[in-house]
């Protein structure tokens, strides 16, 4: 019996669909079977991020409305040998085309299936927001150091907390270092004792993630970008390891420099 | 010879009515017609109603003391009665009693409560609360809150670190963007409460018991 886990933030382009596309690429490649399911009805892009826009058949509404079988809708990512699929969402109706309870039996069939769910949760706390969260058992919620996506976060993490699910925990995507660092932005710090959640994991804004959209690969298939080292400290850590939060500290040090630091241990 | 019904007695005060609370309400309507029209008296006088034990409701009651009040002589200036309502009795109670939330109040959330409320946790912007009664928080207030809801004026708000966006006192409203000079000095330890000019205004907690001495209910500290 699997785990479904919620990804959500309540503002919206805080990178929730990014977060669901390498978190489910990344926890497939410690070997874990997973099905990422697209709640964003309407507005559906999961599959683009992950590159399997042109393979799509069915999708949740045909399942759920029983016009095919859940193995049917299901689309594999070739990449990660049979251990990704994606449930894409449909395309042409609107989000109250399904209720919170069709989407909990949904979530419960796959959890016998698969060892993680994610669910891609739309932005906004209307019908997209409860579908998403009726099946999960547990919830991500993530921000940016922007007030204005913490202050989405602060009410997505109150309904949350009246929901029967564990604590939600936290993703802070998008961090600029050097505004950071410069007090530009909110720092870690003050974000997690605002919100008063665990803090699950950093991610450092970087060009590639955008690119690496637009290529339709997630961006933890490059092992060399700090975003992609990011996302798959996060996923170890859903995996239950204990790995310490990267730091923000410059590393533009030249090999002189380095060579200091390492004879002044 | 049958029970009287309705007692008359003289005091310095006026008249004091004492009605039989064992027999029937129409029995006791018709004997309180009786003895009020029976006359005797010359100049107007205030009456006070007993009404013991015998539970009435508002319209029972209008009715008595227009009863009372019909030949014009007679003023009712109280009804006094042993019982009340369950109803009544928990609602006063609730407004009464101090709860007590632990968490934290998040953006969009609203807290209410009947009486006093104690939150032991932070009050995060955009989170509400409102209370009948007195609001004390024990973290951070940066959201709204809103004391004495029900018009009570001399309740206050105190938060360990006060920085609110709005504090509503009765019917009140203060929008804390004019930024008061004592929040801004140091907002640690801080309550809010209307001053005898009608104002809202703020003060250390220290100063607390020289500005509410009355809200103190316990004699500690020997």
């Amino acid at each position: 019996m699997g785990e479904a886990i919620v990804i959500t933030s309540g503002k919206g382009g805080v990178g929730k669909t990014t977060t669901t596309a390498n978190l489910g690429t990344a926890l497939a490649l410690q070997g874990k079977r997973v099905c990422l399911v697209d709640t964003d009805i309407g507005l559906r892009n999961l599959d683009l991020v992950l590159g399997l826009d042109n393979r799509i058949i069915y999708d949740l509404v045909d399942v759920i409305e029983g016009r095919c079988k859940i193995h049917q809708a299901l689309v594999k990512d070739k990449r990660v040998d049979d251990k990704l699929y994606l449930l894409p969402a449909a395309q042409t109706t609107d989000k109250n085309a399904v209720n919170p309870e069709q989407m909990k039996n949904l979530i419960d069939e796959l959890k016998r299936e698969y060892d993680y769910v994610l669910i891609d949760c739309p932005a906004g706390i209307e019908q997209g927001y409860k579908n998403a969260v009726a099946g999960a058992d547990r919830a991500i919620v993530v921000t940016t150091p922007e007030i204005s996506a913490v202050r989405d976060a602060d009410r997505i993490i109150g309904l949350l907390e009246q929901e029967e699910i564990e604590p939600p925990k936290l993703i802070i995507n998008r961090i600029r270092k050097g505004l950071m660092n410069s007090g530009e932005t909110l720092d870690i710090n003050e974000i997690t004792t605002h919100l008063s959640i665990d803090l699950l994991g950093i991610v450092i804004d970087s060009e590639d993630v955008i690119s690496s959209s637009n290529k339709g690969e997630p961006i933890v298939m490059d092992p060399n970008s700090k975003a992609s080292l990011g996302y798959r400290n996060i996923a170890r850590r859903i995996l239950g390891e204990s790995v310490p939060l990267m730091s923000l500290e410059d590393e533009h040090k030249g090999v002189f420099k380095k060579l200091i630091s390492i004879f002044s241990k | 010879m049958k029970k009287q019904l309705v007692h008359i007695k003289g005091t310095k005060e006026g008249l004091v009515l004492r009605l039989d609370d064992q027999c029937a309400y129409a029995e006791l309507v018709e004997e309180l017609e009786r003895k009020v029209s029976e006359g005797g008296i010359d100049s107007k006088v205030d009456v006070q109603l007993y009404l013991g034990y015998r539970y009435c409701t508002s319209e029972q009651m209008t009715e008595l003391i227009q009863i009372v009040q019909g030949p014009g002589k007679m003023l009712v200036s109280n009804v006094h009665s042993e019982v009340i309502t369950v109803e009544e009795c928990n609602h006063r109670m609730l407004e009464n009693q101090c709860d007590t939330y632990v968490g934290i109040v998040r953006s969009g959330q609203v807290l209410k409560a009947e009486g006093d409320i104690i939150v032991i946790g932070d009050v995060n912007p955009n989170g509400r609360i409102e209370a009948g009664g007195n609001i004390y928080i024990l973290g951070n207030l940066k959201g709204m809150v809103h004391a004495g809801v029900n018009g009570k004026e001399d309740v206050i708000i105190a938060a360990s670190h006060f920085l609110p966006t709005h504090v509503m006192i009765a019917d009140q409203i203060e929008v804390m963007s004019n930024e008061q000079p004592i929040v801004l000095k140091n907002a640690d330890q801080l309550f809010a409460y209307i001053n005898s000019d009608g104002k809202i205004s703020y003060n250390r907690l220290q100063d607390f018991r020289n500005i509410r001495p009355l809200l103190t209910t316990s004699k500690g500290g020997s």
